[in-house]
């Protein structure tokens, strides 16, 4: 049954397993690297013996802010588990065995993944969460898709290229390989070798909505960013839908079934309402001002239905079109010959956008290729 | 080697105030030998930490700047070619063969270190600040990663040069990308943010002696209401260090409209940041607590 561990080592050792429950990407040599840090510090102290395992376990913002209350989390509920254990002698344990904290707790103590563990544990209940199958696009679509991509993608890149070429005359001489190469005639300088800057700055951020209403779309769109990414080193992307979420170094990390998998099970609000005018705030308070500049493409991918802040909207649309080079706004149901923007957030973006476009085939997407 | 409660107390005579998640960060960083990334917005101190280690280990401060387009020739290695040129001038009536000039000229007097080889044949263990790593290209990054797990860096001419020193690595980041996984692991990893009003007005009194205690009260009450508002550039504890020190040079004691509007430059450095304050200042400094005397 659940005891308190006897060893400090072996509590870390658990709570560590506990982190990984909790979605900490905890490695064994972080772990190792804690218990390492123990032997430099005063751990009766409870406060050092905290902040120990947080500078040493957490590896973003997102886990340093976790990281107290889970920490709390876990020694609150070993207490309990000692309580627990007391309570079993006196043959009084049915209370806690309800308690839902104590089944998770003596669920992951056992090493089972539970569903029930998950849903305990989860922290956001508020946003409706439908669980979709993202990994299911259909095969035979999938390589067309990708051609069409790749496609569009070389042609951008040959048209900065030569755009480059006439505005700049920016060779300047290799002075490393000019020296190597005229050396062998006893370094008087004949040749000299050029360089040129590397010339692909162009940035790129899109901005792709997950929402319901994209739910016909969003294999397609999510397929549609990971090729980029891939083409693209300068490129970040975003998915929101009632929140907005950076995806750039998930997507560079993983293949893209697995990136799809992990999406659809994180709780970021994937396939509930829209708040386009949220979604847009959020990224221009965080994010706007350090990504975007005048060499930057931003390229939106939504239908415009939105439930949320239309003003909004429309201030941030302002900000991101004067910061941006180009702001362009997918939209697959344009495709359809009847279409008219009169969704409300649509009109309220519409003159702040330089290309508005289909987005709904590969044949829109080919022609997406000149406007970028 | 300094233990925790020293490190706090170095922390505390350069004048650094901050929680103790800073101190045990650095601590354990020198500790356990491994490279510390810091993060957090501008102007909060970030880089005062790889001085205060330096300090703390009594070593040299090596600092690396990243920017867009570092590369390798700015951050290892370059050949001096000006000095290579004029020295095949001088020996070129001399009857050696190219294979000697050219063994010569690719020694180690004709090599310019850059920060990282520098850092890693210093002659003493030193700190190595690697600033802004987000601005730097993604293939730096994992041209960096590859240095900070090997210490060795090879010289096509001359051949692989071994660290002689693991030097304590702190690398700082604005956060405007999203650094590699593969990276953030190798590091220990320290958020630092804005700091509360309490923090700050200790900040002020320390680093601005001879402030009257009631105007750094006010002016870090004010520059925290400041950073609430949607501003363009946020001001950090460096803007909010210069105004004291203006108002403090200027003989104020106290703040009041007039003032504000006329110093207002030393804090804000955006046209609609200026703008934008100035329309709401009455709101702001009664927010502050500050009342117009007159």
């Amino acid at each position: 049954m659940i005891t308190r561990q006897t060893s400090l080592s072996k509590n870390i050792v658990q709570f560590c397993r506990f982190l990984r429950q909790k979605g900490f990407g905890v490695t064994i040599e972080e772990e190792t690297l804690s218990l390492q840090a123990l032997q430099f510090i005063d751990y009766n102290d409870n406060d050092v013996f905290r902040q120990t395992l947080k500078a040493t376990l957490c590896h973003n913002k997102t886990q340093l802010d976790e990281f107290d209350n889970l920490f709390h989390e876990y020694w609150k509920e070993l207490e309990k588990a000692v309580d627990a254990k007391t309570k079993e002698d006196t043959k009084n344990k049915t209370a806690f065995q309800q308690q839902a904290s104590y089944k998770a707790l003596k669920k992951w103590l056992h090493g089972n993944e539970n569903k029930e563990t998950e849903e305990t544990a989860a922290y956001s209940m508020q946003e409706s969460l439908s669980k979709r199958d993202f990994a299911a696009v259909p095969e035979d679509e999938v390589e067309e898709l990708m051609q069409a991509i790749k496609k569009i993608a070389k042609r951008l890149a040959s048209k900065t290229n030569r755009r480059y070429e006439f505005s700049y005359k920016t060779d300047i001489p290799d002075l490393r390989k000019t020296l190597r190469k005229n050396l062998r005639r006893g370094g008087e300088l004949l040749d000299i070798i050029h360089r040129r800057p590397k010339h692909n700055r162009l940035k790129l951020v899109l901005l792709c909505d997950v929402s319901r209403s994209m739910e016909l779309y969003s294999a397609f769109l999510i397929q549609f960013m990971y090729a980029f990414q891939q083409v693209y080193r300068r490129m970040e992307t975003f998915v929101f839908s009632t929140s907005l979420k950076r995806v750039t170094s998930l997507l560079k990390q993983k293949n893209f079934s697995e990136a799809m998998q992990q999406l659809s099970n994180e709780n970021s609000g994937w396939s509930g309402g829209t708040r386009i005018g949220e979604s847009l705030n959020t990224f221009v308070n965080e994010y706007g001002k350090k990504l975007i500049d005048s060499k930057t493409f931003v390229i939106i991918l939504s239908d415009g239905w939105d439930t949320g802040n239309i003003d909004l909207i429309r201030t941030n649309m302002e900000f991101i079109h004067a910061k941006s080079k180009k702001l362009i706004w997918l939209n697959p149901l344009a495709g359809f010959e009847d279409y008219k923007p009169h969704v409300s957030a649509m009109k309220a973006a519409l003159p702040f956008i330089d290309v508005f476009a289909p987005a709904h085939n590969v044949e829109s997407l080919k022609r997406l290729g000149r406007w970028l | 080697m300094p233990e925790l409660k020293d490190i706090k107390k170095m922390l505390h005579e350069q004048g650094y105030i901050t929680d103790d998640s800073v101190a045990m960060s650095v601590f354990l960083s020198l500790k356990l030998n491994k490279p510390l990334l810091v993060e957090g917005p501008a102007g909060v101190g970030k880089t005062e930490i790889a001085k205060v280690m330096a300090k703390a280990l009594q070593t040299d401060l090596i600092r690396l700047q990243c920017y867009e387009g570092l590369d390798t020739t700015h951050a290892l290695y370059e050949w001096n070619y000006q000095r290579q040129l004029l020295h095949l001038k001088m020996v070129e009536h001399n009857n050696q063969p190219v294979e000697e000039k050219e063994k010569t000229i690719f020694s180690d007097s004709f090599l310019m270190k850059r920060p990282l080889l520098q850092a890693i044949t210093h002659n003493k263990r030193p700190v190595l600040l690697i600033d802004e790593i987000d601005r730097s290209d993604e293939e730096f990054e994992s041209f960096l990663l590859e240095v900070l797990s090997d210490w060795q860096i090879t010289v096509p001419e001359i051949g692989t040069i071994k660290a002689t020193h693991i030097p304590q690595v702190i690398l700082t980041s604005n956060r405007t990308r999203e650094l590699s996984e593969a990276l953030r692991r190798r590091c220990l990893y320290l958020y630092i943010d804005y700091p509360d009003f309490e923090k700050e007005w200790m900040i002020v009194k320390n680093k601005v002696p001879g402030i009257d205690a009631k105007l750094a009260e006010q002016i870090t009450g004010f520059i925290q209401q400041l950073r609430i508002i949607k501003l363009e550039k946020t001001p950090g504890i460096a803007e909010t260090l210069d105004w004291a020190a203006a108002l403090s040079a200027l003989h104020i004691d106290h703040l009041d409209k007039n003032i504000i509007e006329q110093t207002l430059g030393v804090v804000l450095k955006d046209w609609r940041d200026t703008r934008q304050v100035q329309m709401s200042l009455s709101e702001l400094m009664e927010k502050t607590g500050v009342h117009s005397k007159l």
